[in-house]
């Protein structure tokens, strides 16, 4: 496979150095296009906060670590396009070839090559780096094949595996636990106290699985305002905090102070005048906003900072042991790209569309062959051989001309020999995905 | 046909049994054949013990109400099917274990105590009576459901206020829904408790000569009954909820297993079964 992948993330390079040779879409535009006409005859480039990774297709001959040439090229072209020579170096830069590099994409898409194992957002951005390089018109048959085969293995270790299941971060451990207490956040309102940034996300996730009603306060209206004019809500007044909790299922409590801001009495009385509707507090405040025994109030759920980085690291855990299942399934789609590619060589071609033409030659002479007498059977063979020969001869010569020829002319030749014939090794239908 | 009955006496604890194992591989180990084939397997055993409570009622030409041991049956089969039917009405399907284990224990007790009884005092033939009995086991086996509910309620509320996020915490459904299908339970346990008594005030002092009101199982029946009009009224009115009232349908589970087995066995006058 003429495939080679350079590429930088969070294990080799620190996010200062990564920000350095992170590539907007337009730039993303403008690298495949030069590379394209300059180095390969496909390619796409992906970007994201924790990587940027180039994929290419070398116009002749499968490269290898001898062409370390080339390699610091692709290195050097991706630092000096975004003037990031100061910072980034070759080091920084990681690369893989042929079947190698379809292994590392197949990876990336799958997962587990995440800085958050599982991370269910990297496959939308290896689609959209691929989609600006389409429409740049810098791929070409086989990196459109690649990336179907990249979707259908991603896409496998969601649904087969357990990799993207459970919260990985406090803000949604926290709306994961809310959902644990209540049916359906949609009747049920939140209240969020404070203007932290976790706060912040958890209401905005919270607001995202539809919450029926979120209220905002601080100490500060103003930023109380800033956020709901950002996620929605209303704003309330934080002198009537105690009030405001009667209307509240859940509480998110973010407030820089020195002492409690809701005691375990303010508590007890609300939950009496709210004739005892479970009530889910969020404590991530540090110190703490809320009294700790508030917790032994019943029917009120208090939830603190550590409470919420266990789930997460449980989810962690649970995560990483599916790894050995997604690397089973990455194996599995390998093979079957590499059949895929393989049934695009020349030779395999000619060699099955030889044997496809022969089994048919057999069949029919042992059909018909006591119509002969044992005399003529020879000559029966000798005939019939000859015929299939001629038959095949412009053919193969064709296919096996076609150097010359750029490699989607090559593929889509040996596509439509082996569909016509229905040798169809490895190459599914393509429609059907 | 009674080779059949004996033998499918002994098929069912079994049967129960691999369900209640395929109900808690899937819970507890997230196995993915149990979860295929538990639903199925449930479906099969429910049918077979339907099947065999209506051989053995045209068999021995009596309902299988007429000992403790007959009763028990019923019960089993009384909480399965309602089981089934809270399965498929809130498509919740991780709690089977804990429910499908009382029906595994009431048959089993049933299977090895059973015996049949050809000569029925004809008063055990009365239609009044059948409908009276079956609305009082479905009614204990809503009961019996709703204590269970209550019990993965209370299970699962003091894991989340402990912050233990294990097996319970990621595999049973949330709060809300808990209590709400122990509502649903208890809800109907009630309005066929009701029926059970209304028909027996009406029918018991016309059948039966040596009728009192001062029976021990009639007195315990009422308080159950009362007992949860009390609660549902509380929750209706004052608006109870959350651990409280699941903590009272579990009182009422116990108070009723007693007034069912204890009283039934020791204390009883005329309203004995054996």
């Amino acid at each position: 496979m003429n495939i080679v992948a350079v590429g930088i993330n969070h294990r080799t390079a620190p996010l200062e150095i990564r920000e350095k040779v992170w590539y907007s879409d337009d730039e993303i535009r403008a690298a495949v296009v030069d590379l394209k006409s300059n180095v390969f005859s496909e390619c796409f480039l992906v970007s994201t906060c924790n990587r940027t990774e180039l994929y290419g297709i070398t116009k002749n001959g499968t490269p290898t670590d001898e062409n370390g040439a080339l390699i610091d090229q692709l290195k050097d072209f991706l630092i000096t396009s975004k003037s990031a020579s100061h910072a980034v170096e070759r080091k920084h830069f990681y690369h893989f070839f042929s079947i190698g590099a379809v292994n590392h994409l197949f990876k990336v898409a799958s997962g587990i090559d995440s800085m958050v194992i599982g991370d269910v957002q990297i496959l939308s951005q290896i689609k959209d780096g691929y989609n600006i390089a389409f429409d740049a018109k810098a791929t070409g048959s086989f990196t459109h094949r690649l990336i179907q085969a990249t979707f259908h293995a991603g896409k496998r270790t969601r649904t087969e595996t357990r990799i993207a299941e459970g919260a990985v971060s406090v803000s949604y451990a926290a709306v994961e636990l809310a959902n644990k207490i209540f049916s359906d956040l949609g009747k049920r309102s939140a209240l969020l106290i404070g203007a932290g940034e976790t706060g912040e996300l958890t209401a905005k996730h919270l607001v995202g699985r539809g919450i029926g009603k979120l209220l905002v306060t601080n100490r500060t209206r103003s930023k109380a305002e800033e956020l709901v004019a950002s996620l929605g809500g209303e704003v309330v007044d934080f002198e009537r905090l105690t009030q405001h909790l009667l209307h509240a299922d859940i509480i998110i409590s973010s407030v820089a102070a020195p002492q409690h801001i809701l005691t375990k009495n303010d508590i007890s009385r609300t939950m009496k005048e709210r004739a005892h509707r479970p009530l889910f507090i969020i404590d991530i405040g540090v110190p703490r906003n809320i009294e700790p025994s508030v917790n032994n109030v019943e029917n009120v759920f208090l939830h603190d900072m550590d409470a919420l980085s266990g789930i997460v690291d449980q989810n962690l855990q649970k995560r990483k042991a599916e790894i050995p299942k997604v690397n089973a399934i990455i194996l599995e789609e390998l093979t079957e790209f590499h059949n895929w590619h393989e049934s695009l060589q020349v030779n395999p071609t000619i060699a099955d569309l030889r044997n496809y033409f022969e089994a048919i030659r057999q069949e029919e002479v042992a059909k018909n062959i006591n119509r002969f007498s044992p005399e003529n059977r020879e000559l029966l063979e000798l005939v019939t051989k000859r015929i299939v020969n001629k038959l095949l001869h412009t053919p193969t010569t064709s296919l096996k001309n076609g150097n010359d020829e750029s490699l989607e002319d090559k593929h889509t030749k040996l596509h439509i020999v082996r569909s016509l014939f229905g040798l169809s090794k490895g190459a599914h239908d393509e429609e059907e995905k | 046909m009674k080779l059949i009955i004996d033998s499918v006496n002994f098929l069912l604890p079994a049967l129960y049994f691999v369900t209640v194992w395929a109900y808690a591989k899937a819970f507890f180990s997230d196995s993915l054949s149990a979860k295929k084939i538990k639903t199925p397997l449930f479906l099969s055993t429910v049918g077979i013990h339907c099947c065999y409570l209506l051989a053995r009622t045209l068999f021995f030409n009596h309902p299988p109400i007429t000992n403790i041991y007959e009763i028990m049956t019923m019960m089993s089969f009384s909480i399965a099917a309602t089981y089934l039917v809270i399965e498929f009405w809130t498509k919740v399907k991780g709690t089977g274990y804990f429910i499908l284990i009382l029906a595994f224990i009431f048959q089993f007790l049933s299977t090895i105590f059973i015996h049949d009884m050809e000569a029925v005092k004809p008063v055990l033939r009365n239609n009044l009576l059948g409908l009276h009995v079956s609305s009082a086991l479905l009614g204990y086996a809503a009961i019996a459901i709703s204590a269970v509910y209550g019990f993965l309620y209370l299970m699962l509320y003091h894991h989340i206020k402990s912050s233990r996020f294990g097996v319970i915490y990621t595999k049973l459904p949330d709060l809300e829904a808990l209590e709400r299908m122990s509502m649903v339970a208890i809800t109907f346990g009630f309005a066929l408790l009701t029926i059970a008594i209304a028909v027996g005030m009406v029918w018991l002092p016309r059948a039966f000569t040596s009728f009192s009101y001062a029976d021990p199982k009639l007195i315990g029946t009422i308080g159950i009954w009362v007992l949860y009009g009390v609660g549902l009224g509380a929750k209706k009115t004052i608006g109870w909820q959350g651990r409280k009232i699941m903590v009272l349908s579990i009182v009422g589970f116990v108070i009723s297993f007693f007034s069912l087995t204890i009283v039934n066995i020791y204390f009883s006058g005329f309203h004995n079964f054996h």
